[in-house]
């Protein structure tokens, strides 16, 4: 039945990754959709690097301990076009990120949606994105 | 209102490609050279297209969408929200595409955010498929030796280690890059320059140098030695530069194809704001016949920037660590308790 159900889900990855086959690497294969995550927490660092950016938030948990976690994020060169930078996370900047946790179990996520911890969006000229898990939050 | 402007643009030049060459040969246009008189190809372009390599079912027998199509269409795909990467727009029937545009993957970034242009990915042509022949606009069949190689090229891709991703997860060369070059997914920004003797086309989603072609008439490299992306010879041919490219390795895999592969590109500036880009690809191990493709290449604005694709692909470690944490579950469930 395992072995089945490891067919299906590799034949679901295949045909997600065959819709959206250009992309660096499957981000399907490296976060978890079943562990969506919401951080909350003030910018510490930012990797603004290829073939993806990367900014490392401290996050508060439950207990009040902070954790350090690793977002990744879309590529640079695109931003850069849009006049964004590095500098446009500046550290301590509080921004929330919804996202998947890592398959791997570490405090890694993907950043789906960052917004300011404020509410406001972080990348003005867009709308939504229209995606079912957009729609899902409205 | 640039919107408004984009799609009035695209009504303005939705000639089928191949009909530009003569539209703009009896136009008021005239064609930029260099001092040594060849067509001026510099400067910086883009091929970013939701045009497929090969034509959808629903437009079987019909190599170009009519008006109505392509600016229906151009509307869809250029509002708010949609996917950069979406695939299968034009495969897609009338209720299927507003899902099609928009992202499937919800583990990805947000790409309509992330990779959005600020002149919005469209058409860049009324082509149904950017295959024109065969005349069917699909691949050729593959052949028996072709069909077995991507079927041990299947087989090879896993999760034990590194050497069984992708190549471009790897950051060693993504399918786009050819020769022939298709469009990439995203940072579709290229220039070409121009010296006496030389051809530079400098990709900016590439994991590869930039490709430096001689076009002074030297040989080709020896066949023993192999390139990811060939080695190119250029000549012009009237206002067209032809590039042909062999020496490819085993690995490069064009579409499946072997170290036989053999790539002819014709690059013919047709307008102010662009060039026509055709390419033949032939290679007998891996199809039953050659196949060539078109699509313009379009002038655009801005800086190119630096890939160096490796420097933060942490990607690779986190994705070959989550196998290992799912290998490490799968055993523990099956041990006996």
């Amino acid at each position: 039945m395992r072995r089945i159900l490891a067919t299906a889900a590799t034949a679901i990855t295949l045909m997600v990754h065959l819709q959206s086959v250009s992309a660096h690497h499957a981000f399907s294969a490296e976060f978890d959709a079943n562990q969506p995550v919401t951080l909350k927490g003030a910018v510490t660092r930012v990797e603004w690097i290829n073939p993806h950016s990367w900014v490392h938030i401290d996050v508060k948990d439950a207990g009040g301990k902070v954790v350090s976690w690793k977002v990744e994020m879309g590529a640079p060169n695109q931003l850069l076009r849009r006049g964004w930078n590095k500098n446009s996370f500046p550290v301590d900047m509080e921004i929330v990120v919804e996202g998947y946790r890592a398959k791997n179990g570490s405090d890694i996520a993907n950043g789906g949606n960052i917004t300011l911890g404020d509410g406001r969006q972080l990348f003005v000229g867009s709308s939504g994105t229209g995606a079912p898990y957009d729609e899902k939050k409205k | 209102m640039k919107r408004i402007l984009l799609i009035a643009g695209v009504i303005l030049t939705a000639v089928p490609l191949s009909a530009w060459a003569q539209t703009t040969a009896v136009g008021r246009w005239t064609m930029p050279r260099t001092p040594d008189g060849h067509p001026d190809l510099q400067g910086t372009w883009t091929t970013q297209t939701y045009t497929p390599l090969q034509r959808p079912e629903r437009f079987a027998g019909r190599e170009f969408l009519t008006e109505q199509e392509m600016v229906e269409l151009t509307k869809l795909v250029t509002q708010d929200g949609v996917d950069p990467l979406a695939a299968g727009v034009l495969a897609a029937g009338d209720d299927e595409r507003s899902q099609r545009i928009q992202q499937a993957d919800p583990t990805h970034y947000n790409n309509a955010v992330w990779l959005a242009t600020p002149q919005p990915k469209a058409l860049s042509s009324r082509r149904t498929s950017l295959i024109g022949d065969p005349s069917d606009g699909r691949l050729p069949p593959l052949t028996s030796e072709g069909q077995k190689r991507a079927a041990a090229r299947r087989a090879a891709i896993g999760f034990d280690s590194y050497e069984n991703r992708p190549l471009q997860e790897r950051c060693v060369v993504w399918t786009h890059e050819g020769p022939p070059m298709m469009p990439p997914p995203y940072n579709d920004v290229f220039r070409i320059l121009q010296t006496p003797g030389y051809v530079v086309v400098h990709r900016e989603l590439t994991t590869n140098l930039p490709r430096i072609i001689p076009t002074d008439g030297r040989p080709p490299l020896s066949g023993r030695i192999r390139q990811w992306a060939g080695d190119s010879r250029g000549r012009w041919e009237g206002d067209t530069l032809v590039v042909e490219t062999a020496n490819f390795n085993d690995k490069a895999a064009i579409q499946g194809s072997s170290a036989a592969l053999r790539v002819v590109e014709r690059f013919t500036r047709v307008s102010a704001d662009r060039i026509l880009y055709h390419f033949t690809v032939d290679d007998p191990t891996t199809w039953s016949r050659p196949w060539s493709a078109e699509l313009p290449m379009m002038k655009t604005e801005g800086r190119q920037y630096e890939y160096a694709c490796h420097e933060g692909n942490y990607g690779m470690v986190n994705t070959l660590r989550g196998a290992r944490v799912a290998d490490k579950r799968a055993a523990d469930a099956a041990a006996p308790r």
